[in-house]
């Protein structure tokens, strides 16, 4: 998703690049032939132009228009004004989707990203089979995104499967957490915990990039492991810190193929995993009710846009730019 | 060879509709798409069900494509769920399949929304013949005097039993048994066979209707609900007190096993569904089941209707008579009835009936089964539910789950559904 075109970044350095010795010299021909390469720029650019006004930028404003619908796909919408947001409001199974995602998010992130860094700092270290371990542990990122982990999941926390039996032979018999709505959701959680990976990449990048002169300093000056980490190693890594807080938390907003299969379709038992998109998804494509997904797919905009913007206002207080100190 | 630009453009058209819809249709041929030109002509045909049915139905379009060479059948199929809301999203952009298998509760729905092609007109034409359904099949599809469905099988609810559970409990259910008479069961069952009587029938809507039916009421009118939230608590506040007692199964294993049945997993002695399930739950669980009568309020009345499978086709097909040919074969071919078997309910023509003799023991149950409803003369018509009723069943369902789940107490849960029922049957 929305890598810039490398095109237009080409194109920009080569404008750049033309423009300043041509100061002075003859200007025409080299501005006709900027001309040029641009026209070739966005003819190579076109693709991708027309896929994001087509794909993106048509559905994104057809659907701001829905928001305010009635729309049941088959008869033509019927303009309502905020009718679906004041509805939306007071449905008790909306609210229940935000807590469940309010939940999984507050919940998840933190962990997810406590892990990665973790796994990170241990293998930033450099030990024997390092390479083994990264892939290892990157490797369930990349299946992860699959529907096929979600089923293996199913099978694994249903009841009478391996998590269960393990669970009845240490003596613990709660059944499986597929089918109980007060741990259902634990499931998922774990499901994105495990895949750390993302994450967890970022971080040792992070973690190669602090100056090895700065431990080698505080050593000197008898600070300890603890005292290294937490006053050398976190400010330093603090910016990869915030990339990677950024981008889980959207991340999580946007659960829904997991919490889809896990349950067979109907984001149960007892709403326990309804999750934001799987309700508005529910009403777009089963109830028919376009219009107040849109509306739905709206509001989620909003709050993780909300949510984007506090945590860049907050980023001021704990992350530490090297451009900064200087 | 000829290709005329009215043709090229519509094949690309259809080509692309379809390639949007991910279906992937290809265009078959020259000159395919107008049907006038007398060349193959490619129609779609969409149902749900599992790898056993496909298997079937592969048969039958083989078997149809060689008696009617010039037509091809094109065959895409989901499960239950899925396949609606493939169906509701190609029917918006106004590509659904020429043909599609259908049920009561997607009539007025889709009638409303203009989707569903009046055969009638195929009928008077010769390419469909109405005649020779069983009894109470003959008017199935029709909704306010259009033809909008051709029933392909019959099924009526009845309460599948574990027979070894039952024989254990020591109770023999008997047409015209009352619902005192199953309370006094489902104690029996609990006490002599240790395990629920019932795997929780609260949420079954068509079991809910036949209970209605037999009050003089019902669960849909023309318009909305038939029933009120005073009928509603008291019904699920003695299932909720039945789910504490053990004589309904524990809900939350009934729901860890999905899609499995509880019936066929063992959790449970008995379960209301439709009658040709048997076949799935004895293929499903490990031991012999039988189909029991839907017990009654006055030892008569048992409010039941046959339901049933259909096919329709789409208004916007533009092979208008071959889509009624391909469902007169369906429907009447002999052959066809011997693969199909009971698959889709008891087949719906005497044709069909006839050709296919149950050999299986399950299969010869639901014969009976049906023979008996039908021959106690207690059989009623089903009303075509309003535009919105699969909304509300799935409604009824999930919100009986979650108040069994301990979610949230009954008259609460009866007031939410009340709320969503009049939202999706406004619309």
């Amino acid at each position: 998703m929305g890598t810039p075109p490398v095109t237009q970044l080409e194109e920009s350095v080569r404008q750049v690049a033309d423009k300043a010795p041509a100061a002075g010299t003859t200007p025409s021909p080299v501005r006709r032939r900027g001309r040029k390469d641009g026209l070739i720029g966005y003819l190579f650019m076109s693709p991708w132009i027309a896929g994001f006004l087509l794909l993106t930028a048509g559905p994104m404003v057809a659907s701001l228009y829905f928001a305010f619908t009635d729309y049941n796909l088959f008869d033509s919408p019927k303009w309502i004004g905020l009718g679906n947001f004041s509805e939306m409001f007071a449905d008790p199974r909306w609210r229940t989707s935000v807590e469940v995602t309010a939940k999984y998010v507050l919940i998840g992130t933190p962990l997810k990203l406590l892990l990665a860094l973790g796994v990170a700092l241990l293998l930033a270290q450099s030990r024997r089979g390092q390479a083994f371990y990264r892939a290892a542990f990157y490797a369930p990122s990349l299946v992860g995104a699959s529907v096929s982990v979600a089923i293996v999941w199913r099978a694994l926390f249903s009841d009478d499967a391996v998590v269960d039996r393990a669970q009845t032979f240490l003596g613990m018999d709660v059944g499986g957490w597929i089918g109980d709505p007060a741990w259902v959701l634990y499931c998922l959680v774990a499901l994105t915990v495990w895949q750390f990976g993302a994450p967890m990449v970022i971080f040792l990048a992070g973690l190669k990039q602090v100056p090895k002169e700065l431990y080698e300093a505080a050593q000197v000056d008898g600070a300890g492991p603890w005292r290294r980490f937490w006053h050398i190693t976190l400010p330093m890594i603090s910016p990869v810190m915030f990339f990677n807080v950024l981008l889980e938390t959207i991340h999580s907003f946007q659960i829904f193929g997991s919490a889809y299969i896990m349950s067979n379709g109907s984001c149960g038992p007892a709403d326990a995993t309804l999750v934001y998109t799987c309700y508005l998804y529910q009403q777009g494509f089963e109830n028919s009710r376009m219009g107040f997904a849109s509306a739905m797919a709206w509001m989620l905009l909003i709050a993780v846009g909300l949510v984007t913007a506090v945590l860049f206002w907050s980023q001021r207080r704990w992350v530490h730019y090297e451009e900064a100190s200087r | 060879m000829r290709m005329s630009r009215h043709v090229e453009r519509r094949t690309f058209l259809k080509a692309a509709g379809a390639s949007l819809a991910g279906a992937g249709l290809t265009a078959a041929g020259c000159g395919a798409g107008s049907g006038s030109s007398g060349g193959p002509v490619t129609i779609r045909y969409a149902w749900w069900g599992a790898d056993d049915r496909a298997k079937k139905i592969n048969r039958t379009v083989a078997l149809f494509e060689k008696k009617h060479p010039k037509i091809k059948v094109k065959t895409d199929f989901q499960q239950y769920g899925d396949f609606w809301k493939k169906f509701n999203t190609q029917a918006a952009g106004g590509n659904p399949p020429d043909v599609f298998q259908n049920a009561i509760g997607f009539l007025r729905k889709y009638d409303a929304k203009r989707v569903l092609l009046d055969l009638d007109a195929q009928a008077k034409k010769g390419n469909l013949d109405l005649g020779d359904f069983r009894a109470g099949l003959e008017k199935f599809g029709v909704v306010d005097g259009r033809l909008l469905g051709v029933p392909v099988g019959s099924n009526s609810m009845g309460l599948i039993i574990d027979e070894r559970v039952f024989e254990k409990a020591g109770v023999t259910p008997a047409p015209g048994w009352t619902w005192d008479d199953w309370d006094d069961a489902l104690v029996k069952i609990h006490d002599k066979a240790g395990v629920a009587g019932d795997s929780g029938p609260f949420g079954i809507m068509y079991l809910y209707d036949l209970i209605l039916r037999q009050n003089g009421k019902a669960f849909f009118t023309e318009k909305g609900l038939g029933f009120t939230e005073s009928d509603l608590v008291p019904y699920w506040t003695e299932s909720m007190k039945r789910v504490r007692t053990g004589l309904y199964a524990d809900q939350k294993k009934v729901e860890q096993i999905k899609p499995k049945s509880a019936l066929a997993a063992g959790l449970a002695g008995g379960e209301f569904t439709w009658d040709n399930f048997t076949a799935r739950y004895s293929a499903e669980g490990k031991s012999s089941y039988a189909i029991a009568p839907i017990p009654t309020a006055d030892g008569k009345k048992t409010g039941q209707y046959l339901g049933s499978l259909m096919l329709s086709g789409s208004a916007r097909t533009k092979h208008p008579a071959e889509v009624a040919t391909f469902i007169d074969f369906m429907v009447h071919d002999p052959e066809v009835g011997r693969i199909m078997g009971y698959d889709r309910g008891v087949l719906s023509t005497n044709e069909q009936y006839e050709a296919f003799d149950p050999t299986d023991p399950v299969s010869k149950k639901i014969a009976a089964y049906e023979k008996q409803i039908a021959a106690a003369g207690t059989l009623e018509t089903i009303t075509p539910h309003p535009a919105g009723a699969d909304v509300v069943e799935a409604a009824f369902l999930r919100i009986a789950a979650d108040m069994a789940l301990g979610k949230a107490p009954v008259e609460e849960s009866a007031r939410q559904f009340f709320t969503e029922a009049k939202t999706a049957l406004g619309s």
